[in-house]
């Protein structure tokens, strides 16, 4: 059997050890592939959270649905920084009731509220943007000047009635993605997607938008697999060069496999009965719990609008 | 020591490795394992049992959760493999076939593919070529040097997948169910093929859930329970004549059929077990 082994094959590496050489570089294709492996995450978080025995979690999604929407308007409408954060406690009790992990809940919450609330809003607060009552000075200059359409003042500042408006904004931000958040957390994502049959959406966008979500989780598993058997052959560092070429071969290849994979689908689409019109299986009718819970929630939500 | 009372070094060793897939859902829990040189060890186990997940530990393609891994005594870690010298010991000795061939081969042809490896280790072209074309007349694949691999089927898929690994010539292949899907003539070559090279001091790994492959590799074996557990470690013989183990691990089933009016319950296994009961 050794006549068939190249004789190459048959010389041992010398054992021992290794000379040290410094420190590999991490390469952006490998930052990337975190970034990837993260959505994944995020993906199996969700799904663990959605299948936990909490309060929202066992409301029928049409329920959680209409009372994101109803929310979402309650949130838009109140103007006053006691309101919202009633708003912002009223949700954080359901996120306790639901049994979501806290920490990880509002970590990318206020991440995201920082970003696209707090910063975007933060020069509005200026009194060149708006004028009013001057509470925290930051700049002076020798006189006031014109600036195109703009005044600006002699001494540049937060304004009180700026710094209200930035509370307010934030706090909406911060109240819109806790309550998206919340139904994303408890609500599995084809659930969702039925539920939005509600707003009267096509069922052949959300089919769409379904395949498009685990087409996106299956290519990203593939991606990373395919990161791993590169880095099992990676002896040395990836150059930037060789990286950038091996990503071209690899959306080649993944535009290939997506082409033969919608094909299959459609084939076994066919065989199953598809005909052209698309028929989204239909809920079950609501159950006592749903209705009680979408009265509270109902109920709730016209006590804040009142307040 | 071996079966003939000789020092054997260990190549890979697992104390207590326990990894979660993305810090969520468990895929092999505490086991403890060890590879010696020149062994054949299959690590079997039903679907989802962590077959896969344990040899690209070994790999050290993904971090372990808890526990350590050791290759010739050096821990493997993401912070020992940012080592160069590290890294390139390590993979340079440790080749890895994947299940699905389609991820791993990534070169315009399969003559580069063959070359990447070599070329890396920063071998001399002629030499890098002659190992090319040696590792390509073992598996017969000459006739497929100029093609790309999405031209290929899936048995020339896997051997090129098998090649472009030998190239590097590692001391331990890991092979992930390396004969799945391939038909008879295929399994066959590659059955004699992962024995030659064993008998070529290769220490082979071998993740499957076909037990006839088992049997003929005549491998030492870890049975991995659905439980995520190494269940119980023996020789091919102990663990195969084991039934209750087996049945446990769900790699063979209770099954019933019927011969004309007779009906039958016998354990199944697609292999050694069809033993009917009176």
């Amino acid at each position: 059997m050794r006549d068939w082994i190249p004789s190459f094959l048959l010389v041992r590496p010398s054992l021992g050890s290794f000379r040290l050489e410094g420190k590999a570089k991490i390469s952006f294709l490998e930052k990337g592939l975190h970034h990837i492996g993260e959505a994944i995450s995020t993906a199996y978080r969700q799904w663990e959270s959605t299948s936990r025995n909490g309060f929202l979690q066992g409301v029928d999604a049409r329920v959680k649905i209409l009372f994101m929407a109803f929310f979402l308007v309650i949130v838009s409408l109140k103007r006053d920084i006691g309101s919202a954060t009633l708003i912002s406690l009223f949700f954080f009790v359901l996120a306790i009731l639901s049994q979501l992990k806290i920490t990880y809940f509002y970590r990318k919450i206020l991440f995201l509220t920082f970003v696209f609330g707090f910063l975007i809003a933060l020069p509005s607060a200026l009194n060149v943007a708006r004028e009013g009552e001057l509470v925290l000075p930051i700049f002076h200059f020798s006189k006031s000047r014109e600036l195109w359409i703009y005044h600006i003042p002699e001494t540049i500042g937060f304004t009180k009635e700026g710094l209200h408006g930035v509370a307010v904004l934030t706090l909406r931000v911060f109240n819109s993605l806790s309550l998206s958040f919340l139904i994303l957390h408890t609500t599995s994502f084809p659930e969702i997607l039925k539920a939005l049959r509600v707003f009267k959406i096509p069922d052949t966008l959300l089919l769409i938008i379904g395949l498009s979500y685990k087409y996106f989780l299956l290519f990203a598993r593939i991606l990373e697999e395919m990161y791993l058997a590169k880095k099992s052959r990676l002896i040395r560092d990836l150059s930037h060069g060789s990286a950038r070429k091996w990503i071209a071969g690899r959306i080649t290849f993944i535009f290939g496999k997506t082409q033969q994979r919608g094909e299959e689908v459609f084939k076994a689409m066919l065989s199953r009965g598809f005909s052209g019109p698309i028929h989204i299986s239909v809920f079950a009718k609501l159950g006592r719990w749903d209705w009680s819970v979408g009265t509270f929630l109902f109920l709730a939500g016209v006590l804040i609008l009142w307040i | 020591m071996d079966l003939r009372g000789e020092e054997v070094e260990k190549m890979i060793v697992l104390d207590s490795a326990s990894y979660k897939y993305q810090d969520i859902i468990s895929a092999i829990s505490n086991i403890n394992l060890e590879v010696r040189e020149g062994e054949r060890f299959a690590i079997i186990g039903a679907n989802g049992s962590g077959k896969t997940t344990l040899l690209q530990i070994m790999n050290g393609l993904i971090p372990l959760s808890s526990g350590r891994i050791f290759f010739r005594g050096h821990e493997v870690s993401t912070k020992s493999l940012k080592e160069k010298g590290f890294m390139r010991f390590f993979r340079e000795r440790v080749g890895y076939v994947f299940q699905d061939p389609d991820v791993q081969l990534f070169c315009p042809t399969v003559l580069d593919e063959l070359l990447y490896g070599p070329l890396q280790l920063e071998i001399s072209k002629e030499e890098a070529l002659d190992r090319a074309f040696e590792i390509m007349k073992m598996l017969g694949i000459e006739n497929l040097k100029d093609r790309p691999s999405y031209m290929l089927s899936g048995g020339e898929k896997k051997k090129v997948a098998i090649g472009s690994v030998l190239t590097t010539n590692p001391e331990v292949l890991l092979l992930d169910e390396p004969t799945n899907g391939l038909d008879p003539k295929t399994q066959c070559f590659l059955v004699e093929l992962m024995l030659a090279l064993n008998e070529a001091g290769k220490t082979l790994v071998i993740a499957t859930h076909d037990l006839s492959l088992v049997d003929e590799l005549q491998a030492t074996v870890g049975v991995l329970s659905e439980e995520h557990r190494m269940e119980k470690t023996g020789s091919a013989i102990d663990i195969l004549k084991d039934e209750e183990l087996l049945l446990r691990v769900n790699l063979i089933h209770e099954h019933i059929h019927r011969h004309g009016d007779m009906a039958h319950r016998h354990i199944h296994s697609h292999y050694l077990f069809h033993r009917h009961e009176k």
